[in-house]
């Protein structure tokens, strides 16, 4: 462990580095995930009549203002780089350092976060200024916590990538195969629809889904409609995924070269 | 005796790949019942390498030199059998094993594409954990030896493929490892290049010492850095030995070249090819021939060759002696 916290700032600076370099391609990747205010959009329209299951249309703004934010701030691709790394044969070089390359993506995750948030904050701004009741106090113990269940997203995000990208370790498709998680976590995540407007057997399972704990708990806990034991949940889930990437990272790389690497 | 650097013990590695009949209904076939076939890449190779010593790994694409070179490396798991590296296990990957080697894959590359060289030999220097002067000592050295001070700062994209490899070796030897594999590193350079690459390499086995195991196409990359050979053919090993030795015995006879000689030397059992008389003989035949010939024509321009590497390889490979 010597040697990785050394490489540290250098694993940092070098990933700033990369975006900077890729900054065009950098921006779209963010604004594509940018799908909340399609869906505030969509919800505001629809709650002109009146709320919707509690839902009016302060609650919707809010809700996808939030969402938006925990999105950007969990935002990950290593299931395409490692899906690419493990195909074309570029892990290789990767896997000869003493650093593990996805300790390497890791940081190269966090290094594209400042990057979000110069997009993030003119999108907010402009969101504040066109509903300013956006804007609203949440109780103080919901902060820090909030702060908790955004960093536990952020890793149930990224294991849950990692785990589909080593797919590639076993199938030729595994890219076809996160497509078909993807569906499901846009329903399940809380990302197009609020999980409060599920119909109550399906939220009170979804609840407790990875899906929900990489975006919907730490949105639900800032505004009031989670607690402490959502974030229990998703301690749980990075515990189980970090135990499973352990293993299919070490059964994964015992198959790597199979493909042509 | 000093014990081995590197010890191989009945390597072997069997990928088993997927077959699929051919045709849509092929492919639909294999969608429920996919069926494999073994291929056995490596077959039960044994062979030690001491510090220091400079290797070929040769042999006919498929061969299997390549998968023996990952397994040497830690990147591929073996089906059967040991190595050991300076006390290292390959494939458990040990950040102390890692530290010592290196591998440079012509085809496959670490340096940061969109980033100048320079950035990914900090970002090596911090994975690797290298003191800041030793870095810097050691880069001043390597970028001197292969003259790269112009290109440390331009993106990688927009470097030549010579300009890539020199800086792939770069990337490579910052750690400076004690095993070097070297998976076809001239590959696409053009002939000065691949003298300039051919020439670091031996100066820096020389200069630091490093075991230097290399697989290359090239028989100029053989014959100018490796004095050992190891053939390997359908993933056994068929010879271990000298370049030199390996050439005498699958091809043994000499070419007499008399430039622009007079046609009588068909009576000495000569052919004219290209206004040049030429005659192919045993080694013993050849000094009798030569004294015939300087009798009869003392002037004349003659030349003694051996076949070329190429045509000895091609020979080995193809009648398996």
């Amino acid at each position: 462990m010597r040697i990785l916290w050394m490489a540290v700032p250098t694993l940092w600076r070098v990933a700033v580095a990369g975006m900077v370099a890729y900054r065009a391609e950098m921006v779209i990747w963010i604004l594509s995930a940018t799908l909340p205010l399609v869906m505030l959009a969509l919800w505001d329209a629809a709650a002109i009549a009146g709320p919707l299951e509690g839902f009016g249309q302060t609650d919707f703004a809010r809700y996808f203002t939030v969402t938006m934010i925990v999105r950007q701030l969990t935002g990950a691709w290593i299931v395409w780089e490692l899906n690419y790394a493990v195909r074309s044969g570029t892990l290789s070089p990767q896997l000869l350092r003493p650093v593990n390359p996805l300790v390497y993506n890791l940081f190269e995750t966090l290094a594209a976060i400042p990057w979000r948030l110069l997009v993030l904050i003119p999108l907010v701004g402009g969101l504040v200024a066109w509903r300013p009741e956006v804007l609203f106090v949440p109780e103080g113990w919901r902060v820090p916590l909030f702060g908790i269940s955004t960093l536990l997203a952020f890793a149930v995000a990224w294991l849950v990538q990692a785990l589909f990208g080593m797919l590639a370790f076993w199938f030729d498709q595994a890219m076809g195969i996160f497509s078909v998680h993807f569906a499901l976590w846009s329903f399940f995540s809380g990302y197009i629809i609020p999980m409060a407007l599920l119909p109550e057997g399906v939220s009170r399972l979804a609840r407790w889904l990875p899906f929900y704990s990489s975006l919907g708990a730490p949105v639900d806990v800032l505004l009031g409609r989670a607690g402490g034991l959502e974030v229990g949940a998703q301690a749980l889930w990075v515990v189980a995924l970090s135990g499973l990437l352990h293993l299919a990272w070490t059964r994964g790389i015992r198959r790597y070269g199979a493909v042509g690497a | 005796m000093v014990a081995p650097l590197i010890e191989v013990e009945a390597l072997s590695k069997t990928y088993r790949v997927p077959v699929k009949g051919e045709g849509l209904s092929g492919s639909l076939r294999s969608l429920w019942n996919r069926e494999y076939r073994d291929v056995e890449a490596v077959k039960n190779i044994s062979f030690r390498i001491a510090a220091g010593e400079r290797v070929g790994f040769l042999g006919p694409n498929g061969a299997g030199k390549t998968t023996t070179l990952k397994m040497l490396s830690g990147l591929l798991f073996p089906t059967s059998g040991q190595i050991r590296i300076a006390g290292f296990t390959p494939q458990d990957r040990a950040v102390a094993f890692l530290g010592r080697i290196t591998l440079v894959m012509g085809q496959k590359q670490q340096l940061l594409w969109d980033l100048p060289p320079r950035e990914s030999f900090l970002l090596n220097r911090a994975m690797y954990g290298v003191d800041p002067v030793v870095f810097k000592k050691t880069l001043d050295e390597l970028v001197t030896m292969l003259r790269i001070e112009a290109v440390l700062d331009k993106p990688v994209r927009n470097l030549s493929l010579g300009e890539r490899m020199k800086c792939e070796l770069v990337a490579a030897l910052l750690h400076q490892p004690q095993v070097l594999f070297l998976d076809e590193p001239t590959i696409g350079l053009d002939v000065e290049m691949q003298v300039q690459v051919r020439k670091f390499i031996a100066d820096y086995n020389q200069a630091t010492g490093a075991t230097v195991i290399l697989t290359s196409h090239y028989m100029q990359d053989i014959a100018a850095l490796t004095p050992r050979l190891l053939v390997i053919d359908h993933g056994s090993l068929r010879y271990d030995g000298g370049l030199i030795a390996l050439a005498e015995r699958v091809a043994p006879e000499r070419r007499i070249v008399v430039k622009g000689g007079p046609k009588e030397l068909s009576e000495l059992g000569f052919m004219e090819v290209d206004g040049d008389q030429i005659a192919t003989l045993t080694p013993e035949e050849t000094n009798k021939r030569l004294a015939a010939v300087l009798a009869r024509w003392p002037m004349v321009e003659i030349a003694v060759e051996s076949p070329p590497l190429e045509e000895v390889m091609a020979r080995y490979f193809r009648e398996g002696a």
